[in-house]
């Protein structure tokens, strides 16, 4: 075993193979290598060959063509034993029908080791309570491993193999189906071991956002052939990624982490027949946001305003295409601007107030809905105006006392709102 | 204080206390223990003679306990070998159900047999029962499992079962189209010992028998470490480290040998390899280092034990052994199935 493992060479290097099944090529001229320590994750759409790729850097499956590189050896050269003590699996779900104990389990991690009649010594069981304490499984090693939650048993199957002290760690799919807690604590672990073990992270996973946000590369499969190899801003683009999954998406930077956000386009697709009314939204400070989509949702033609320039209502609208007056930010809604609302407000068929806080400078935003009642047309107004009247004379909450007593709407909530204005949707009015 | 650990909350609702690996199965195995001598004892003891130590003063007393002593022997290893073997069907299939019964491996033996006394399977000597079995056992296991996987990779376990059942069916009526051409004499041969029956055979093919029930048994406890491994499955198994395909084989082949042999000795008898290791598992636990050797012993205690009841309690007559299998295993079965499962299988 002189110069071997090789560390200068890579921790796993596909040489342009080509694998698959009976019959079934999947893998078509693949030529990647990750590099020791570096934390690599594998996407691309279901049936794209990523699992395939897995096996095949296992050596479970054999290339049809070209070769697959542990350390500078062909993995078909490595005996079984040399293959386990550099490669650890955890699948996507590890099923023991049999009653094991965790403790049982993550001992099976040390079986592959070089040992006369199986027995393990006192070493094997260092070595698997390390790892069950780096996993965070050891309270549980008496435990059946068939009654731990999903997360526990993703833990426990991580600690089986890391017992068998690999270099590379190889992940199927591992976290995609644990709860929110569970796949962070996991991954929480993966990334320890990766910074501080210096351990090779190999992640499959159809979760685009997840591989982004941790890993160092990102290896983008589609039919077969690895489109691209590249880092997370490199690989995750709006039209590579919309033609390899073949819809619609969206990347953005993710506000606190800095890494590419993924979305599908989904909001401006998918709407309800339109109900031919029009409604004007006074809104501001967020309050808007969820209010717009939702009209729009339900098919409804939006307007919105006054608003200051640069408010998140201002840019939620801006993105949804939604006609609005806008102020300059951080000043009083002027005449001019105000005029320009009240045109607006003419041609809607209604207007709604969202729980948006009043105070000298947008209060004239009520007098809108104060004119639109006089000119017959219905108002829905939020609850509790004055609670959230910062104005020195009470004007808010006494426009808002105008309204109501002039049929305004009150509402309490967005599904509160949503249910009366389908029921207004639906009657006839002239 | 203890601060309650992200663990503890996880199991939270069902939160009964599981008994540490240790206590609980400590003492049953020790009662266990205890329990073999003890009715091995007992069924000594038992015959159609009646109960208790013959007169060994007088030949025929001499003669009876020969007699019980040949069959005891007989019963430990035909015994041993089924619970062994289905001890191994079950891990490796990784199914609660597996068993040479099931999966058509009895079957194939029994016609294998049944033919090696029809026509006389003379040319190998003492060997020529128990090796015409297996060779017929792994024919019927290769055919059940590749009409199981009908091109596919591997199969899964339902279609393996079916199609065990469809083969043993098959084998089945092959051995009633055989019995019912065979004359008079053959004809009676192969019927008792298709009821299944421990009467001892010549004393060289008696040593043939243990000699590869006594290896297989070995053979298959040296595979025991990997036969762990393999119960997560054989992808699993190559991740580590295992050759998974040449430890399947291997086990898939001695424990066709054991049922094979078993089969050839005693004939049909069933049960043993289903019950007996499901109750060793829930004794030992799922270790199969622990596990082989216990089934074997176990599965041996077992069948002594039935065919003690099965000579003595409607004395003269003698009911043949694979009934009282059935009918002590069948409820005992249901027992373990409804209170001890959870610590031995799950699903």
């Amino acid at each position: 075993m002189h110069g071997f493992p090789d560390m200068n060479a890579p921790a796993l290097a596909f040489r342009s193979v080509s694998a698959g099944y009976k019959g079934r090529p999947v893998l078509d001229g693949v030529d990647f290598s990750i590099a020791e320590g570096e934390f690599v994750s594998v996407i691309g759409p279901n049936g794209s060959g990523k699992s395939t790729m897995l096996r095949t850097a296992t050596g479970l499956i054999k290339p049809t063509r070209g070769g697959v590189e542990l350390f500078g050896r062909g993995i078909s050269s490595l005996k079984p034993r040399e293959r386990a003590s550099l490669i650890g699996v955890v699948p996507q779900k590890l099923e023991s029908p049999m009653a094991f104990t965790v403790g049982e389990i993550v001992m099976i991690g040390r079986s592959g080791q070089g040992r006369r009649w199986g027995v393990p010594g006192p070493g094997d069981y260092d070595t698997a309570e390390r790892a069950m304490i780096y996993t965070n499984v050891f309270d549980l090693k008496d435990r059946l491993f068939n009654e731990l939650s999903a997360g526990e048993q993703q833990r426990a199957a991580l600690a089986m193999a890391l017992a068998q002290e690999p270099r590379i760690i190889m992940l199927d799919e591992s976290i995609a189906h644990l709860d929110i807690n569970h796949s962070q604590e996991v991954l929480r672990i993966l990334m320890k071991i990766n910074r501080e073990e210096k351990i090779t992270v190999l992640l499959v996973s159809h979760d685009l956002n997840l591989a982004a946000q941790i890993a160092d590369r990102l290896l983008l499969v589609d039919r077969g052939r690895l489109v691209r190899n590249g880092s997370p801003d490199e690989v995750m683009q709006e039209e590579l990624l919309s033609s390899v999954y073949g819809c619609e998406l969206r990347v953005r930077r993710d506000p606190y982490g800095g890494h590419p956000v993924v979305s599908g386009a989904l909001d401006s697709l998918i709407r309800r027949p339109q109900v031919q009314k029009r409604l004007h939204v006074i809104g501001g400070g967020g309050t808007g946001i969820e209010l717009f989509r939702r009209l729009l949702i339900e098919g409804f033609e939006v307007t919105a305003g006054v608003l200051n320039r640069l408010d998140s209502d201002a840019e939620a609208a801006r993105a949804l295409d939604i006609t609005c007056v806008l102020e300059q930010p951080f000043s009083a809604i002027g005449a001019d601007s105000l005029e320009e609302a009240r045109l607006m407000v003419a041609q809607a068929d209604g207007v709604i107030v969202g729980p948006v806080p009043f105070g000298s400078g947008n209060v004239v935003n009520l007098e809108l809905a104060v004119e639109a009642q006089r000119a017959g047309k219905p108002v829905w107004i939020a609850s509790g105006v004055h609670r959230r009247d910062y104005t020195t004379d009470h004007a808010a909450a006494r426009m808002a006392e105008t309204l109501k007593s002039g049929g305004a709407v009150e509402w309490g909530g967005i599904q509160d709102l949503m249910s009366r204005l389908k029921a207004y949707a639906m009657t006839p009015q002239s | 204080m203890t601060i309650p650990t992200k663990a503890l909350r996880a199991g939270g609702d069902k939160c009964r206390p599981i008994p540490s690996r240790g206590s609980p199965n400590r003492k049953s195995a020790a009662a266990f223990l205890l329990a073999v001598p003890m009715l091995l004892g007992v069924s000594l003891l038992l015959g159609p003679s009646g109960i208790g130590i013959p007169d060994m003063s007088s030949p025929s007393g001499e003669a009876i306990l020969w007699l019980r002593f040949g069959r005891f022997f007989m019963g430990l290893m035909v015994g041993a070998a089924l619970s062994a073997s289905g001890t191994v069907f079950q891990a490796i299939l990784r199914n609660p159900l597996a068993e040479p019964y099931v999966l058509g491996v009895s079957g194939g033996a029994g016609l294998g047999a049944a033919l090696s006394i029809l026509v006389g399977g003379g040319l190998l000597g003492a060997a020529g029962l128990p090796v015409t079995a297996f060779i017929f056992s792994v024919l019927t296991l290769m055919a059940v499992y590749g009409i199981a996987s009908h091109g596919g990779s591997s199969p899964s376990v339902y279609s393996l079962i079916l199609s065990g059942v469809i083969v043993s069916a098959i084998c089945s009526s092959v051995i009633m189209f055989l019995v019912s051409t065979a004359d008079i004499a053959g004809m009676h041969t192969v019927v008792w010992w298709m009821l299944g029956n421990l009467q001892p055979g010549s004393s060289s093919e008696q040593l043939i028998s243990l000699l590869f029930i006594g290896s297989a048994i070995g053979a298959l406890w040296m595979l025991a470490p990997a036969l762990n491994v393999l119960t997560l499955g054989r992808e699993m198994a190559h991740y580590q480290g295992l050759n998974a395909g040449f430890v399947t084989l291997s086990s898939l082949l001695l424990a066709t040998l054991l049922a094979a042999t078993a089969v050839s000795m005693g004939g049909m008898i069933g049960f043993v390899g289903l019950i007996v290791p499901h109750v060793m598992r829930a004794l030992f636990g799922p270790d199969h280092r622990w596990l082989i050797p216990a089934s074997a012993v176990g599965g041996g205690t077992f069948l002594v034990l039935c065919d003690a009841i099965a000579r003595s309690v409607m004395a003269p007559i003698e009911i043949p052994v694979g009934v009282v299998t059935a009918l002590c295993g069948g409820p005992f079965f249901l027992i373990i199935l409804r209170r001890k499962m959870a610590h031995a299988w799950v699903s």
